[in-house]
């Protein structure tokens, strides 16, 4: 498959040619790629793709993923609506 | 379209005599049985299109199925953010899909527009 076919997170459409233009571009950390493309930023909030995205750093940076700053695991952990918490 | 369930099976038995459950998606009529997800009903019913991509438009269906990726998100009975496949089917759902939505900041506006726009103010 192309490789700018090739979608990392699909919440926000993010294909793996934006995150290595993005990693060629500003040496970035993951967490810069994730704020620069918007990768694990979805509805799903990273659950697909966190992985992906740190690990296509590693490769294309040659270091260890989540080098400075990691990709945090933020609550909460699922969206859930209010409803749920609560009242309608 | 002819069904896509499994009613015969070399092995499962099958239980043939389960309920049938009335839904619409996107206000089209459609059936279901007793035990489906949203997603497994219109699957059987031939749909694989559950909603399109807010930014893009491009069609999205069942990835998961098992509730982590939220790619199914459908809207039930006006409620956001249902996942298909984990949300079973109740008699009389209306389920809607996700749509394309506008972007009216991603483009911005041009320079021209930006200058009439002052220009504009100018003059009041």
């Amino acid at each position: 498959m192309e490789r700018k076919e090739l979608i990392i997170c699909r919440c926000e459409e993010v294909s793996l040619t934006d995150i290595s233009s993005t990693i060629e571009k500003y040496q970035c950390s993951s967490r810069e790629v994730k704020l620069r493309t918007r990768a694990g930023m979805g509805y799903c909030g990273g659950r697909v793709c966190r992985s992906l995205v740190d690990k296509a750093i590693a490769e294309m940076k040659g270091d260890q993923p989540s080098d400075e700053i990691p990709l945090t695991y933020r609550p909460p952990v699922r969206p859930i609506s209010f409803r749920t918490l609560g009242g309608n | 379209m002819t069904s896509l369930r499994i009613t015969k099976h070399p092995i499962l038995k099958l239980n043939s005599k389960k309920q049938i459950l009335h839904f619409t998606f996107d206000n089209q009529k459609f059936t279901g049985v007793e035990g489906d997800t949203i997603a497994s009903a219109l699957l059987a019913n031939g749909i694989l299109t559950l909603r399109r991509h807010e930014e893009s438009g491009s069609p999205r269906g069942v990835y998961c199925n098992i509730g982590h990726c939220f790619e199914c998100r459908v809207i039930v009975d006006g409620m956001e953010g249902v996942r298909a496949c984990l949300t079973p089917l109740r008699e009389g759902m209306d389920v809607q899909s996700g749509q394309k939505l506008p972007k009216p900041f991603k483009t911005g506006i041009t320079e021209q527009e930006f200058r009439d726009y002052f220009r504009a103010g100018e003059s009041q």
